[in-house]
This record gives C-alpha cells, structure tokens and sequence, in this order.
C-alpha cells in the first residue's frame, strides 16, 4: 500500500453536509419521514360525506409515482387563488415576512433536527416561493431574483414532508413582528394537498370515526357506557365512593365534552375518573354524552369545512339534551378551535336554550365564555378553589414531585397561563417550574400535536420534542421531579416516549387525576392508593 | 513534556476546535443559528455540543472508567440517533477528535518522529467510537420498543374492557 501523507489522511475525516441550496435541495422521501397516507376507503367514505379530501388511492410517500391526478398543478393554483381571495390574512401572510429570522429558531422541530427547512420562516418559504410565481408579478417575470419557483412534482413533495412536520403550535407566531400566524400558513398548505388526495392516515381515520360514531376511536354509546362504568368500579375501589355517572340526560344545566383518549388510554383515564369524582363532589347538575364524545377535532389539521362540521356536534349535542352552557375537559387543540372559530362557525347553531355560563356553585359568571358558552375545566376548577370550595388532602399527592407542562393551544390559543398551576398548587405539596423560556406562552411543544402523534414518525417526534424533553431533564436533576402534569390528552399519550427517552423515570399525568386523588369525598374510605391503585406515601406495604 | 501534557495544557482550545467540526456535521444555516443562540433551553443541541466536548475530552485524558466514557457519550449520541443521519453520520463526531489532533500536532510530531504519541492515544478515540456504537444500538432498541409499547398502550383499555369498537368506515382498519 502506497504511503498516505498525513494531510490525505485528515482529507479522509470530512463528515461535512453538502452546501446545496435549499431550493435545490430535494426532501427525503424515504421511511421514517412521513406518517401512513389515508387509507382509500376512509378517504372515499369522507368524500362521499361531501368533505373536501380527493383522490383516494393506494400510495406511498417512498415511491416515486405519487399517483397525483394529471392536472394537479390546476388544481393548486385554482384552490391557492381561491384561498388568497377568501382569507385576507393569508395574501398578508405570504407577502409581508421581511425574512428577519426571529423565528427561524423557536420551532421545536428546527432546534431538535437542525433541518433549515424547519425554520418556520423556511417552511413558509417552501409555500411563499409559488406564491411569488403564480400571483405576483415581479415572480412572474425575475424567477430566481425575487425567491420564486415554479410548481413542480418536487415541489409538492417537500409540502407534504414539511407541513406534516409543523404541529401548528404556533410558537414561532409569538416571536414574530408581524404575528405572522405560520400554523394558519401550515393548515392552508394542508387544505391544498388534500385537494389532490395528499393525506395521512393518522388524521382521516379519527376524522372519519368523529364524523360517524362523535369520536376518534369509533367508540359506540354502549361501549362508552361500558367504559365508564369500568371506571366508576375502580373508583369505588380506591375510595369507596360509587360516584354519579349521568350519560345521555336531557334536562340538565350542564354538558360535559373531553377528548375521548382519556376514555381508553393510559393514563388519561385517570383524568377522565378526576372528572368523574369532582362532579359527584358538586353534585353537579351535568351530564356526558356518547354523540358529543369527543372534544377533539382532527378537521382542525384537515380542512376548515371539516373542522366545522365535526365541532357542530357539540352545540346539536346541547341543544338535543337542552343544556345552557358547555363543560370543556383537559384537551389541547380543542380550544383552539373552540377559542378562535366556534363562534364564527358554528355560533347560529347555539339553541335559544344556551346561556352565558355561570358557576352553580360560586355564582362566577364565566363573562369569557358569553360567545361561545364554553367554560374549561382548569378555569372551572379553579375558580371552585379560589372560593374555597374544595377540601382536599394534598398528602395524597406526596409521591409526585410534579412539573407543568403548558399545552401550545391551551396556552398561545386561549392565555390558559395560571389556572392550571393554581389547581395544581392547591392537591399538591410539591411543584417545580421547568425553565421560564419553556413554558407558559413559550411553552415547547409535545411534537405529537396536529395529528402527528404516530409510531411510524417517532424519530421525528423524539427529535422534535427534544427542547421539551431538555427542559424536563432539568428539572428532574435539579428537583427530583417524577411527574410531567397536563392539560391536554395528546400530550398524555405522546410525551410518554418523550419522557421515556430525554428523561427516563417521568411519568405523565393530567391535572384532573392530581385533583381527584387528593379530593376528599363524603363518605369515602381511608385511601391507600392512587387512582392507578398504586400504593401512596406511607402505604407502600399495603396495597 | 510528556503528550498528554500538551494536550491538557491545550485543551481549551482543541475542544473549542472539537465542538467547532461537530457543528460543522449540520447545514450551513443552522450553523449560523446556532453558533449565535447560547442560551441552553433555546439551543440544547448547540449546549451539548459544547459540554459534551469538554466531558469527553476529560474523560479521554483520564481514561481510567469506561462508565464514564459511556456517561459522557451518552447525551451527543442520544440527541444524533433521532436525527436525520445516517448511523455512521450520527456517530463520527467521535472521530472528529482524530481530526483535531492530526492537524495540530501530527505534521510537528511527524518531523520529530514521534508520531507514536499520536497514534496509541488514537487508539482511545476507536474505543470511543465503539462504545458510542452500543449506546447508539441501545438507543434504537429504545425506540423500537416504545413504537411497540406505544400501540399496546393505545389499545390496552378497549381490548381489555370493551371488546366492542366499531371499525372505521371500511373494513380492514387494523391491516396494513
């Protein structure tokens, strides 16, 4: 073997990426990138339904045929022209970004995969630069000098890996001098890819089951009953107590609506059993229901004329058992949709019978919710706290070391800031904030929002939630933290692996399971366990 | 003085060279990003990167706890598994170190033949490389299981209690 100089051997060391241009640059289509398609027969089934998806078909994102119609370039600009006429805050997305940065690194997906096609200004960008082409006309003219492209089978390509890596959080938007609304420029993105039949089957098939059974899973009425009543057994287990479970009523003053994955997901069920035991405490006059069985609305991630449709069932719901506001539980993007465009919505469904909410028990009068008459759970409960209405024993919470995790929508979408710490604070001995630029309205996002809560991407959600993750682990090593509380019921599922892998030993729990472990119930047995049934400090020996 | 020496007296400014190569494994503008956010919370990949150097560099001085190496590897490799690098991407931020001492010392060291120093203290760095490689397979066994143990957790309660979900629309729901 010839004798290599020392500088040819460091040559050999160059782990260095290419410099290629973004725009040349083509996306990794390979596995592990995106989530499944749509599955045809969802997707026929909900364009049967009079929905806006197209195309179904057999696909995949790997191979090189996308079986696109033949006219899918029409079809993009025709529904991009249709848009930018119908929402006037679009056209000003697209052409008021001064590209400053600001946002380039506050997507949780950038800071974790370094990708710059993850810098929210980029990903817009990808959409910004056939904007340019087709409706301005200095991109008309001068392609390459004002940022334009031309829409081409690649171009598509990295849509619908990049929008399906935004989980429409909206952190960035917090950082932008224009409050440029970047998960509005995702959920358009999206609008326009389901028009040619680009889709995932994580978001169409819980679209499909909400708009046929009222939640995701396609839980029947009587298998919900079944559920609950599991439920109220294990409850009675714990505590002694057999709680109320009113399921269908009519006549009641109040609806109760969460997101069914708290009705059969670990741990969320412990939530969905708080809820049980806070209402049997008031005596409240309330009632669940199996139709309005889902506060989650994937139409959100789909299609505004989805999203419309599937929140509807709430107020037909209200107005069917003749209920005059609307409970809302521990859930993320429900709020958005319920805080930003219910009203506009579905406002003229709202049954003359609806009225502004006011606490039974307090006599709060819920004056934010007067729109759309729905009040949430943290703010619920905790105006029930300030009033000094609820006894617990916080010692039953002992075993916790506990953070609070803010929800994205919870937080940026309805400035649910305090009143989850509150209700945290007054069941629990022990609470630690993760670092100030991590929570609240800077809150890092779990990486599973937005429908991308999926195994097949769990690469992409680990990198992603790793600011999360990081900000856990400090916590963790500075407190002893063994809890990551919660408000909504994606987070309960997917920061499980995120805990799991950037701060081994976490559990997930939501804010409600806290509340229902330390409320003392009349009547109730001395407690020895949690509501997993797992033993409580000093009981270790006896469960 | 020994080689060992120089290096520790050098340290600042070969890991400062180390952490330098690791960023440079990242686009062009994300280097630029990073090299300015210095706040840990807002920039952990770029905080690891910069402990991680200096721990390791430590540890491969010393060299005397395998556990150690491992503690300190852990965080760099934990962050590179979930990237988007292909395994041998992830992990040549190991041998980038190789890189640092060959430019600085191997041409001096060369001329005055004492370029064993260099190539038995290398031996350390392959070592390192190895263990990375186990913490990096543990790492995707990992992931693999929480994909399992996600799926099972999804389904765990309507399996046991309900046995009655309505398939969606169509038939075939649970196939693929």
């Amino acid at each position: 073997m010839a004798k290599m100089k020392p500088e040819e051997l460091i040559q050999g060391l160059n782990y260095n990426p290419p410099s290629t241009p973004w725009m040349d640059l083509k996306a990794d289509t390979s596995p592990g990138n995106w989530a499944y398609p749509g599955k045809p027969d969802i997707v026929s089934y909900l364009k049967d339904e009079g929905l806006p998806v197209a195309n179904p078909r057999e696909w995949v994102p790997s191979d090189e045929d996308w079986k696109l119609p033949p006219n899918w370039q029409d079809i993009i600009h025709q529904g991009f022209r249709e848009r930018l006429d119908k929402y006037r805050s679009l056209k000003v997305f697209m052409d008021i970004c001064v590209r400053c940065g600001a946002c380039a690194d506050k997507c949780h997906y950038f800071i974790g995969s370094g990708d710059p096609k993850n810098m929210p200004v980029l990903r817009a960008e990808l959409m910004r630069s056939i904007y340019r082409k087709d409706f301005t006309l200095a991109g008309k003219i001068m392609s390459k000098l004002t940022g334009s492209r031309v829409m081409t089978e690649d171009v598509l390509k990295e849509w619908f890996i990049y929008f399906y890596q935004c989980t429409e959080c909206r952190r960035c938007s917090l950082f932008c001098p224009y409050g440029i609304d970047t998960a509005e420029v995702t959920m358009m993105a999206r609008e326009l890819m389901h028009l040619v039949g680009l889709n995932i089957n994580w978001i169409m098939e819980p679209v499909a089951n909400c708009n046929r059974t009222g939640n995701h899973l396609g839980i029947q009425p009587q298998a919900f009953k079944d559920i609950m009543d599991f439920m109220v057994d294990d409850i009675e287990e714990v505590t002694g107590v057999r709680v109320k479970a009113p399921l269908n009523e009519p006549g009641h003053e109040i609806l109760f609506i969460t997101p069914s994955g708290d009705a059969f997901a670990d741990p969320g069920i412990f939530t969905f059993m708080g809820y049980l035991i806070l209402f049997h405490y008031l005596d409240l006059d309330y009632t669940w229901s199996t139709y309005a069985s889902e506060g989650g609305n994937f139409g959100l991630f789909t299609s505004s004329e989805t999203m419309k449709k599937l929140n509807a069932k709430m107020y037909a719901e209200a107005n069917r058992l003749g209920c005059k506001w609307i409970l809302g539980g521990e859930c993320g993007h429900m709020w958005r949709v319920i805080n930003q465009y219910m009203d506009t919505m579905n406002g003229d469904i709202q049954g003359p019978q609806m009225t502004t909410p006011v606490n039974p028990i307090t006599g709060t009068v819920f004056k934010n919710a007067a729109a759309t008459k729905m009040v949430h759970i943290a703010e619920f409960t905790a105006d029930l706290i300030k009033h000094g209405k609820l006894k617990f024993d916080k010692s039953r919470n002992d075993h916790r070391r506990i953070t609070f995790h803010d929800s994205c929508n919870p937080a940026r979408a309805m400035g649910l800031l305090d009143e989850p710490r509150e209700v945290i604070k007054a069941c629990c001995n022990h609470f630690y904030e993760m670092p100030s630029n991590t929570i609240r309205e800077m809150t890092y996002c779990c990486a599973g929002g937005s429908g991308l809560n999926t195994d097949e991407i769990m690469d992409i959600r680990l990198r992603g939630g790793m600011p999360r993750g990081k900000a856990l682990a400090h916590v963790q090593e500075k407190h002893d933290v063994n809890t990551l509380s919660c408000v909504c019921a994606i987070d309960r599922a997917t920061l499980i692996p995120l805990a799991d892998y950037w701060a081994p030993g976490v559990e997930i729990s939501g804010v409600h399971e806290l509340v229902g472990n330390a409320l003392i119930l009349e009547g109730e047995q001395e407690r020895t366990m949690d509501l997993r049934q797992e033993p409580l400090k000093g009981f270790e020996d006896e469960v | 003085m020994d080689f060992t020496e120089r290096l520790t007296q050098d340290r600042d400014r070969l890991v400062d060279r180390w952490a330098e190569l690791i960023l440079e494994t990242y686009p062009p503008e994300t280097q630029q990003v990073w090299r300015k956010q210095k706040d840990r919370f807002a920039n952990p990949v770029g905080a690891a990167i910069t402990d991680s150097a200096r721990e390791l560099f430590d540890v491969f001085l010393q060299w005397d706890d395998g556990e150690r190496v491992a503690k300190a590897l852990d965080q760099l490799v934990r962050i590179r598994t979930v990237q988007n690098f292909k395994p041998s991407q992830a992990l040549c931020f190991v041998y980038l170190l190789k890189k640092v001492l060959r430019e600085t010392y191997m041409k001096e060291l060369g001329q005055c033949g004492e370029l064993e120093a260099l190539m038995s203290l290398e031996t350390r760095i392959d070592t390192m490389g190895l263990i990375a490689l186990d913490l990096y397979t543990q790492a995707r066994e990992k992931i693999f299981q929480m994909r399992v143990n996600e799926v099972k957790r999804a389904q765990h309660n309507l399996l046991r209690r309900a046995r009655m979900i309505v398939d969606s629309p169509a038939t075939g729901a649970d196939e693929r």
